[in-house]
């Protein structure tokens, strides 16, 4: 049976990770007593600054490296991090907005029909693993994207790859497999 | 020995004599070879005349250097180190598959398993436990035994998810394709265990339909085989007539009493349910379920629609009262006594409160938040000030939650004052500048959509589309710096008091020069301990040692018949969290204080057991340089017909500490003879770092 094309799948991306560096020593007690929504934890030796416009979580360390989570698109995600860059330039010291790269993104996506796993693993088995004890989904890693997805009974998949270009390809090479797998829904 | 040409003469007639070794050419005759090599077996005769063939064996995964030339004397004491890793985890394979009762052939096949880690390198960074826990369960699974990861888990006390992790990867690296789990296999065993005696076989059959039906049913797919097996074994049991409790169940199938109600439930939805005991057994229905949490699923889908249609409704029967109320207000205000002059200025009065409360009813079908739609629902009811106020506030909520999308607002009314503490209590603590921050952001939502990212690559901050007052409210002013500064530092005390202990520690041990830059591991030093009685040594022993995480004190508690505070494992086995060390160590000091008293009984009884092991001490044991305070209530307690200075706390334990060592120093001197076997028990449970303590005492 061959899947058919026309079906438009909702590929929602929920989380966008990137990385960048300010190519500068920041001190974090400064970051920490000056800005408004930070938290800062000596323990970690790293600074959580939440951004209310694009919703964004950033772990600063003082060597300059800093992590940004939760945009919803890539180009909010650089935004972001563009407005952090900004406000720690404000706050005195000499950012520079350096290799600035998407690490990871986290998308999910919702097929219309449920998913017999057992005989998905079968059918792809060295890739494909499905361990019930440990987690209600299985996972089948794409190792020429990089991409992992998790495929619960359902049908609904959560898809985590480096970009999102990555993502949607990944859901588009796995559609048939899973189409052949499928359970037909009853009610 | 190779025929070649002969080096003189080119001839290849090389003529080779066994006996004498050589090999000579023909035609010239000049020699080749001398001496050469047999490779042979040969065979010596025996005592008694048996001819046995010389030589050793040697195993392919040996040493590689080879063990005996000439005289044979053993080089080998220390193995390779390859040879001590196979041989250790052949041992602990062994041991944790005989507590799992596999045979023989299994533990052959796990210990190949653990053969190809070891060569693929994957033991390296991992623990040696978990290793042998993955190879026994690889075995488990490709044989089809009914043992469950959680069962390993349980030997080795380790979280089943990181054995799982561990698993995972070796069934990957080495390509072992394990068949999915089949709840079916766990049946046998769990009925077994259940006790059913005559009736077990029945049983089992009936579960075993059960379960098929379940699979059937969808129920099965991502849950946890032993949970559904728990639920088909109750129900058979029931249907059968045994009377079996969840708690019953749950103690043999090891999951949580909610996940077996909630099978049961999930099982009662579907139509099997309703066959009698009869009919399941000789029918099968032809019908087949949708998976429960999908079922859950479509609920809330449709929950959602009846929320939204129910929305819209109310959005008409609004549009409806509204109306009213502006026939209302018309009539109302025709029939009010018109103000002529200066008084007309003041019936003006009314217009702006109209102007919101009309944009309020024609905004409000805009916007189809419910949240909003429970305010206005609640609102309706209301027909004065306080509707006014509270339409307000929905309207900025749902400015501030609806800010993206840009609706149409006017410049938001100075809010009238009684909406100030109301709002506060929504928004929460939040500066002034919140509520002039929406307008501002508002605007940037229509302004900011472009980026450009050309600059970026040589590292300048491209500035396009960053509002700079909105970063502005992002640095706090001064006087909040402040505050804050405030606020953090007493927070933080501690950790600031004890950066700056280091710190000073660290500039002292710099101006005596004697500063090590790595960070110094302190090796706690201890005394050893004299006690009368082996029960005095184990207690005071296990005061000041580090508790295990190993030991099941538990089981330490039921070995006293009179029975020990059953506060114990709490206090002793709470291990404190990530705090730096100093605390650690406070807490530890604290500890044993507390649990002495009931330690006191188990360690007798512990002691007495350990009698027959006890062997005689090495005298190096005596000097020490320093004294942990934790002996001197020991002490105090253990030996009441020796004086010592009760020490109250915890911090001036610290001070009494010389004066107990030489109390302690003329304690040992006296009882000398008498302790010194009890000591050693000691040693077989304090294990190494005793003797390692010791040896350091006296490179000192």
């Amino acid at each position: 049976m061959e899947p058919s094309n026309d079906v438009a799948l909702d590929i929602i991306i929920t989380n966008v990770v990137a990385v960048f560096r300010t190519r500068c020593h920041l001190n974090l007690r400064t970051i920490a007593l000056e800005g408004v929504n930070v938290i800062y934890k000596p323990e970690y030796g790293k600074v959580l600054m939440k951004l209310r416009k694009p919703r964004i979580t950033a772990s600063i360390w003082s060597s300059g490296k800093i992590i940004c989570t939760g945009a919803t698109s890539e180009e909010e995600a650089k935004q972001g991090a563009r407005r952090l860059a900004r406000t720690l330039q404000k706050l005195g010291f000499k950012v520079r907005f350096a290799d600035f790269k998407v690490v990871n993104v986290l998308a999910v996506c919702s097929m219309p029909f449920a998913i017999r796993l057992i005989d998905f693993t079968k059918k792809n088995r060295p890739i494909a693993s499905y361990e019930p004890e440990l987690h209600p989904a299985a996972t089948y890693r794409i190792k020429t994207l990089k991409a992992t997805i998790q495929i619960f009974s359902t049908g609904s998949l959560t898809v985590t790859g480096p970009n999102v270009q990555t993502v949607a390809t990944a859901v588009e090479h796995i559609y048939p497999l899973l189409f052949e797998c499928q359970k037909p829904l009853r009610k | 020995m190779t025929s070649r040409t002969c080096k003189n003469c080119g001839c290849s007639e090389i003529d080779l004599d066994q006996a004498r070794g050589n090999a000579v050419c023909t035609s010239c005759g000049s020699v080749l070879e001398d001496n050469i090599i047999v490779s042979e077996v040969q065979f010596v005769e025996g005592s008694g005349g048996i001819s046995s063939a010389v030589g050793q064996f040697v195993s392919a995964d040996g040493p590689v250097k080879a063990p005996v030339l000439g005289t044979g004397f053993h080089t080998s004491l220390g193995k390779e180190s390859r040879a001590q890793t196979l041989q250790n985890g052949k041992r602990q394979i062994h041991n944790l598959g005989s507590q799992l009762q596999l045979n023989q052939h299994c533990l052959d096949t796990a210990f190949n398993f653990f053969k190809m880690v070891v060569s693929k390198h994957l033991t390296r960074g991992r623990k040696m436990a978990h290793v042998i826990a993955a190879c026994l369960y690889l075995v488990c699974r490709t044989e089809g035994t009914p043992h469950m990861l959680l069962d390993l888990s349980d030997l080795l006390q380790v979280n089943v998810y990181i054995l799982g992790k561990t698993f995972l990867l070796l069934a990957r690296e080495l390509c072992i394709n394990s068949p999915a789990i089949d709840p079916c296999l766990y049946i046998p065993r769990f009925a077994h265990m259940l006790e059913f005696g005559d009736k077990t076989h029945e049983v089992s059959m009936t579960a075993l339909r059960l379960l098929q039906r379940m699979k059937r049913d969808w129920m099965h797919t991502g849950r946890r085989p032993s949970g559904l097996c728990g639920a088909a074994l109750l129900v058979a049991a029931r249907m059968h007539e045994f009377r079996r409790t969840v708690k019953d169940v749950i103690g043999v199938v090891k999951v949580c009493e909610a996940t077996l109600r909630k099978r049961l439930t999930e099982f009662e939805d579907t139509p099997t349910s309703q066959l009698t005991i009869d009919e399941f057994m000789r029918v099968d229905l032809e019908q087949e379920c949708d998976p429960p949490s999908f079922t859950a699923g479509q609920k809330k889908v449709k929950l959602l629609q009846l929320e939204q249609e129910l929305a819209k409704k109310l959005d008409e029967v609004q549009g409806e009262i509204s109306l009213y109320q502006d026939e209302i207000e018309t009539e109302l205000e025709n029939s009010r006594p018109r103000l002529r002059g200066i008084y007309a200025a003041y019936s003006k009065e009314t217009d702006p409160l109209d102007e919101v409360f009309s944009q309020a009813s024609c905004s409000s079908p805009t916007e189809v938040d419910p949240e909003e739609d429970e305010e206005l629902e609640a609102v309706a009811q209301h027909f004065n000030q306080d509707y006014i106020c509270q339409v307000i506030q929905g309207q900025q909520q749902g400015g501030e939650g609806g800010g993206e999308r840009g609706t149409e607002q006017s410049p938001t009314p100075p809010p009238p004052p009684k909406v100030g503490p109301s709002l506060n209590s929504i928004l929460g603590p939040l500066p002034s500048a919140a509520s002039l921050g929406l307008c501002e952001s508002i605007q940037e939502c229509f302004s900011v959509d472009k980026n450009s990212d050309d600059k970026s690559e040589r590292g300048e901050l491209d500035l396009d589309g960053i509002d700079d007052n909105e970063i502005e409210r992002y640095i706090l002013n001064d006087k909040e710096v402040r505050i804050k500064t405030d606020l953090w530092m007493k927070q933080n005390e501690e950790y600031l008091k004890e950066q700056k202990e280091k710190e000073d520690r660290i500039a002292k041990e710099k101006e005596q020069g004697t500063y090590k830059e790595k960070p110094k591991k302190t090796s706690k030093k201890r005394e050893p301990i004299r006690a009368s009685t082996a029960g005095e040594a184990i207690e005071k022993m296990l005061e000041q040692k580090k508790i295990s995480s190993k030991i099941n004190y538990d089981v330490l508690l039921d070995l006293n018949s009179k029975g020990g505070s059953p506060a114990l494992p709490t206090t002793v086995d709470e291990p404190p969290p990530g705090a730096p060390g100093r605390k650690r160590l406070s807490r530890r000091k604290k500890q044993p204080n507390k649990t002495n008293l009931s330690l006191a009984n188990t360690a007798s009884i512990m002691g007495k057991r350990l009698r027959p092991l006890i062997s005689s001490t090495p005298k190096k044991k005596r000097a020490s340089s320093q004294v942990t305070p934790n002996l001197t209530p020991a002490a105090a307690l253990a030996r009441p017909n020796i004086s010592s200075p009760p020490t109250p706390t915890g911090p001036t334990l610290e001070e009494n500490g010389p004066v107990a060592y030489d109390e302690a120093a003329r304690e040992e001197e006296e009882e000398e003879e008498v302790e010194e076997p009890c000591v050693s028990a000691l040693q077989l449970l304090g294990g190494n770092e005793y003797g390692c303590e010791a040896e350091e005492e006296e490179v000192f």
